[in-house]
């Protein structure tokens, strides 16, 4: 608590990150008070533009943009969400016990790794979207964006905690008789832990992207309210054309905030976590 | 220093600006000479002219190549091609004997003659690897027997056994059989992998120029117009250039139309299309005015139920019965589609021609029509006012609808009464669970699952409106809208409840068996296996011999006589009488036109042929264009 | 002697691994598809034309044949060895009997001429940028840019590339709706300079979000070296401030900036897949695109094999210079 407080107070860009994130989770449980459901067609009247009574205007099938958005934001950062907890749960795994076991786990572990990394995510992600049309779900959706985004985060850990190794202070605690678990937690984590923190927030901008495109190609679940579904479905009933640009404008508007908040949050986190910034910051305090 | 990078950035793209000339187009000609149309899809083998061998033939086929005969779409009228007059068939339909025109040129000045059409059909017939002429040489191979050339200009074939319809070959519906330049083609070592650079072509327009990268083709008229079949019959000279270009999605075409780099596009989405008659007003389809959209292309959209799904759920005709009536077409027809279709409960187009022939002769039929509701009350599913109510919304929109309601809204149809379809579905079993929703007789809830493509506007708007209905009649629905290839896969192999492809029975000319035949129960394939195993186009899994009863019948007579109109139609009230499928309306095509550079192009106003200009027979469209001023 | 046995060879096993198992997946996953390439181009053949029963069934069978799907799975993934080992891909479906190696020829110019040209301007645009915001972090240029690229660089880059679109061809229509180049190829000035105008837009947002990210990498490694102490020591000794960035800072910062520059470079056999399909732009990404929704494996398994090659090798490179480039990393 103090520390977000000590956030909060230091960094502006966490301050407005916070605050935007504050609202898109306000907007997510709006999503279950709705007065319709999300995939009701004709209950309120058809393209009207966003007034008091529609904030965000209606579409052309009698949808409430509003109402639609608080169901998009939620179910977008459910995969999302989704795919950040299994990709960064095994890439952390992965990573760790590479770079700290070494020898040949890290041989094999690599060249598993390394397999993944060659094989063309984005065309990967498409071709088993195609396959599996129809058939795909939200949640469906968060795993498969997961399982696909674990090989990156991986070398990264790994590479990350062999520079540390190799760094002064581990070998003088290692010098100094300090066991290798005390090394890890006291001498490693504080600068691990933003850097997951970092990777966590851009574990979310690529799943939020990734659902925008594969909704954009019609290969998301279509029938569920996303960003990317609202912003397909803006376009196949050619809202901009028609001039009802409030119709895309909310989804495009809401992908923007969400992970412009994501980022702004995490740009404060790593400049408040990293001890060498912070050292800065205490001098200049003190 | 950072100022000088801020400059140069706004140089190099003040540059590039410079650079952007006005036009868009990517080829240098006079535009006032050119015509623009789209191209419906981007060419992955540019500058293969080679259409005997390859898939992609729209609009190359309407501009370059040639057949017998074209039936219009729109007239259903015959037009002459390479041939002079109708094929003539012996008594018991085992030769058919061609006249050819005797003043066609090739496009480098050799005459057309017999040779050539013999050549053509024994060189498709003999060459294996043909993928664009597959079906032709499956034909030729299963029907005729020998080919000869009797003069300069008349050709017989004689045919294996009894066949009246065997010129159909030859008889364009999407396309025929194209002539081939023999003194071209016998210098050829292997046409099934020769791509015909620089071909030489028979019909009015030749291609000179192609982007490499397949958006888009330019052809040039040629100079001897007069000796091709479309310059003959038009008289008229058409547009010293075609370009054929593909921008992309409805919105990137309603943009290059406002932009002035597109003539005519072929199937707007409704919203495209409103907003291209916002930004472009010299735009317009085949009426001036609502509806716009041209309402005749031969076929019609249906809910088609896969009766072996669900456990034979929708093999019940009463189940089948008490969906068509839960649906509200006025409002299908206007909230969904905007008005722009017409109505019709059979497969048949209500197009002038086959208004004429079926859907006018059958009203009073339909009028009669009753079911049996259970319990033996009878009830009069037809309402003939359908046209009116929907010009009374016209009306109500502000529109003027130009002419009679049934002319310009098709047919009636089945009325709206959930009441009764209530009545159908408690006789058989189903009830109301405690929410209002229906159970199935077995208890459990009823989901209905329907898969339509949401790159068919029509058809997925279609199903939207069926979807919305059905479950406010208390079916739950499950509307799936995945990539066509997808849908298509799934109806093939039976993986649907109810899909939305498109029929239609009977041909411009008003023959049925063509478009029937693969109805017929010797063709039935059990669900869960292709339905086109044996050749087929039953996905519903039909498997009723009295279907096959009447395709026999319709097969043993002569296309043209009255016998098989009756047959048809004989057929038509059975199948409607089952509701084997719920027809809903006839394709419409916002076909849209630019009339800034160009005019002529068939209109509501001069029907004289289809617009459907990407058809093989689309090359009158093309033909009878003249500039603006 | 040693280093070529501990470090060199293994990475170079290791290489050949990772592409079998690359190329293996790539031949199965599209054989998982529901969607097969037979029925599709049946399915086009027959969706015009009324063909007669017997002939759609003869048209199936030679079309199976043609192209090559009898046969178990096992018998055709040894073909496709093969074949592979020949540098033959084998026909594309769609537009058989076209090569597929000639459609990967005829559109990965455009692809490669896009990206590359994009990356490498969109890294030294932000490599510039980003260190000189970060050696001089606090005037208002840089916080400006640095603001305005953060909001830029997390939003997904279709919505980027869709926003362009409709601003600069339907709002202000400037640029071209599609395609790659006017008129016929040839070194004129007609058609070089309709490169530059038609690849422009896709270009342009493809460097957006490339700068963005580029700048705040840099400026994070700048304004790490600017406190140390290198640098305060030339400070005191009162060097001239651009002497300090050009010899000493970026010299310095340089390196990691350049194997991320080769990775990316890796990359660029991916393709532009939503570039190319939101712009209309020929290239790999959009025949890649077209191959996937029809089924037509052989084109997949070519792009992906190239794709798969990029990358590899790039990782290859970039992994063998790793010691050259950071001498604390050491494979012992």
């Amino acid at each position: 608590m103090k520390t977000v407080l000590g956030l909060f107070r230091y960094s502006p860009s966490f301050r407005l990150g916070a605050i935007i994130l504050f609202l898109v989770l306000v907007l997510l449980i709006l999503s279950f008070f709705s007065p319709y459901p999300p995939d009701k067609r004709r209950v309120v009247p058809r393209n009207e533009p966003p007034s008091l009574e529609y904030v965000m205007g209606t579409n052309s099938q009698g949808q409430d943009v509003f109402w639609m958005l608080t169901f998009a934001v939620r179910n977008s950062l459910l995969v999302a969400g989704l795919a950040v907890l299994i990709g960064r749960g095994i890439g952390v795994f992965l990573g760790l016990i590479s770079g700290y076991l070494g020898g040949t786990w890290d041989r094999v572990l690599s060249a598993i790794v390394d397999s993944f990394i060659v094989i063309p995510r984005l065309p990967l992600l498409i071709l088993i979207a195609a396959m599996v049309r129809g058939q795909m779900t939200i949640i469906g959706l968060g795993i498969l964006l997961g399982l696909l985004d674990w090989a990156f985060p991986s070398k990264r850990y790994r590479s990350q905690i062999l520079s540390l190794k190799e760094r002064d202070f581990t070998q003088t605690a290692i010098f100094s008789g300090m066991r290798t678990f005390k090394i890890v937690s006291q001498e490693h984590l504080p600068f691990i832990i933003p850097f997951l923190l970092a990777d966590i927030v851009s574990g979310f901008l690529f799943a939020i992207g990734m659902e925008v495109t594969l909704a954009i190609f019609g290969l998301a679940d279509m029938n569920s309210q996303t960003i990317g579904t609202m912003i397909y479905w803006g376009n196949y009933y050619q809202a901009l054309l028609t001039n009802k640009v409030w119709v895309l404008a909310a989804p495009i508007g809401a992908s923007i905030i969400v992970v412009v908040g994501f980022y702004l949050v995490s740009v404060g986190l790593t400049t408040y976590l990293d001890p060498r910034t912070r050292l800065a910051r205490l001098q200049v305090k003190g | 220093m950072h100022k000088k990078l801020l400059a140069f950035l706004a140089v190099s793209i003040l540059t590039a600006l410079v650079w952007a000339q006005p036009s868009g187009l990517p080829v240098d000609v006079p535009r006032e000479e050119l015509f623009v149309a789209d191209q419906i899809y981007r060419y992955s083998n540019p500058g293969d002219y080679n259409l005997w061998m390859g898939g992609q033939t729209p609009h190359r086929h309407a501009l370059m190549m040639e057949t017998l005969w074209y039936r219009d779409q729109e007239t259903g009228e015959r037009l002459m091609g390479a041939a002079v007059s109708d094929p003539e068939y012996n008594d018991d339909f085992t030769t058919m004997t061609v006249h050819l025109r005797d003043n066609l040129l090739w496009s480098d000045g050799v005459p057309f003659s017999a040779d050539d059409l013999v050549y053509t059909v024994q060189k498709i017939n003999d060459t294996d690897g043909l993928t664009g002429s597959g079906g032709w040489k499956a034909q030729l191979n299963q029907y005729m027997d020998s080919v000869e050339k009797i003069d300069d200009t008349t050709v017989v074939f004689n045919l294996k056994e009894s066949n009246p319809r065997f010129h159909s070959l030859f008889e364009t519906r999407w396309n025929g059989v194209y002539m081939m330049p023999k003194h071209v083609i016998e210098n050829i070592d292997d046409l099934a992998t020769n791509i015909l650079e620089n071909p030489v072509v028979l019909g009015a327009y030749k291609p000179i120029q192609f982007d490499p990268t397949g958006y888009w083709e330019l052809y040039e008229r040629r100079d001897d117009w007069e000796n091709t079949p479309a310059g003959i019959i038009t008289g008229n000279p058409g547009p010293k250039y075609v370009m054929t270009i593909f921008y992309g999605d409805s919105a990137k075409k309603a943009i290059a139309m406002s932009r002035g780099e597109l003539d005519v596009y072929f199937d707007a989405d409704y919203e495209a299309f409103q907003t291209t008659l916002d930004t472009t007003p010299t735009a317009r389809s085949w009426y001036t005015e609502f509806p716009w959209a041209y309402p005749n292309e031969v076929s019609t959209r249906q809910l088609v139920f896969n009766q072996e799904s669900a456990d034979g759920l929708y093999a019940n005709k009463d189940v089948r019965w008490a969906l068509a009536l839960a649906i509200n077409i006025v409002e299908l027809q206007t909230d969904y589609i905007g008005g722009v279709a017409k109505v019709t409960p059979m497969p048949v187009p209500p197009t002038a021609s086959l208004t004429k022939l079926y859907l006018d002769p059958m009203e009073d039929w339909l009028q009669g029509l009753q079911i049996d509701l259970g319990n033996g009350e009878m009830y009069t599913p037809y309402d003939p006012t359908i046209p009116e109510q929907i010009a009374s919304w016209a009306e109500g929109q502000g529109y003027t609808v130009p002419g009679e309601p049934r002319d310009v809204f098709g047919t009636g149809w089945w009325k709206y009464d959930p009441e009764a379809a209530e009545k159908l579905l408690v006789n058989n079993g189903f009830s109301r669970g405690g929410d209002g929703k229906w159970l199935k007789p077995d208890g459990t809830a009823w989901k209905i699952q329907i898969i339509s493509p949401p790159d068919e506007n029509d058809a997925f708007r279609m199903a939207n409106a069926a979807a919305d209905m059905w479950s406010e009649f208390g079916i739950d629905v499950d509307l799936q809208g995945p990539e066509r290839s997808v849908v298509d896969q799934n109806r093939w192999v039976g993986q649907f409840e109810v899909s939305t492809p498109w029929y239609s029975f009977v041909q411009a000319s008003g023959d049925s068996w063509p478009e029937s035949r693969g109805w017929h129960p010797q063709y039935y394939i059990p669900n869960g296996e292709d339905f086109r195993s044996k050749g087929g186009t039953n996905e519903a899994r039909i498997n009723d011999p009295k279907i096959g009863e009447f395709i026999d019948a319709m097969a043993s007579v002569d296309p043209s006589s009255p016998e098989n109109i009756q047959i048809t139609q004989d057929f038509l009230k059975y199948f409607t009488e089952e509701m084997y499928f719920i027809t809903t309306i006839s394709f419409k095509k916002f076909v849209t036109w630019d009339e800034r550079y160009w005019t002529g192009f068939p209109t509501s106003e001069n029907p004289d042929y289809m617009p459907l200009y990407w058809f093989h027979g689309g090359k009158f469209a093309f033909q009878s264009l003249k500039p603006a001023q | 002697m040693k280093l070529l046995r501990t470090f060199i060879l293994p990475r170079i096993v290791q290489y050949l691994i990772v592409i079998f198992v690359g190329i293996t997946l790539t031949f199965l996953i599209p054989r998982l598809s529901p969607i097969n390439p037979v029925d599709n181009a049946l399915g086009r053949l027959t969706a015009f034309q009324t063909m007669s029963p017997e002939a759609t069934v003869a048209l199936r069978e030679s079309l199976m044949d043609l192209y090559g799907l009898n046969g178990n799975l096992l018998q055709q993934y040894f073909s496709f060895w093969k074949r592979v080992v020949a540098f033959d891909l084998g026909p594309s479906f769609t537009v058989f009997p076209t090569p597929v190696t000639k459609l990967i020829g005829s559109s990965i110019g455009w692809t490669i001429g896009l990206l590359s040209l994009s990356i490498v301007i969109a890294w030294i645009l932000g490599l510039i940028l980003g260190t000189l915001a970060g050696f001089f972090p606090n005037s208002w240029w840089a916080r400006t840019m640095e603001n305005s690229l953060i909001v830029v660089y997390p939003i997904p880059y279709y919505i980027v590339a869709f926003v362009l679109l409709m601003l600069l061809t339907y709002y202000l229509p400037i640029f071209p709706l599609v395609g790659g180049s006017k008129g016929a190829p040839g070194f004129t000035w007609s058609y070089l300079s309709s490169l530059v105008y038609y690849g422009f837009l896709p270009a342009l947002s493809l460097i957006i979000g490339g700068v963005a990210f580029r700048f705040i990498i840099s400026k994070a490694l700048t304004s790490t070296e600017r406190s140390s102490d290198y640098v305060r020591f030339a400070e005191m000794a009162a060097l001239p401030k651009h002497k300090i960035l050009f010899s000493y800072l970026i010299r310095n910062t340089l390196l990691p900036q350049v194997t991320d520059l080769g990775l990316s470079l890796g990359l660029i056999f991916e393709g532009a897949l939503i570039t190319e399909a939101v712009y209309g732009y020929p290239g790999i990404g959009s025949l890649l695109l077209s191959a996937i929704n029809s089924a037509d494996y052989n084109v997949i398994m070519g792009i992906t094999l190239l794709s798969i090659f990029g990358i590899a090798t790039a990782s290859l490179l970039v992994d063998l210079s790793y010691p050259l480039i950071d001498p604390r990393v050491r494979y012992s």
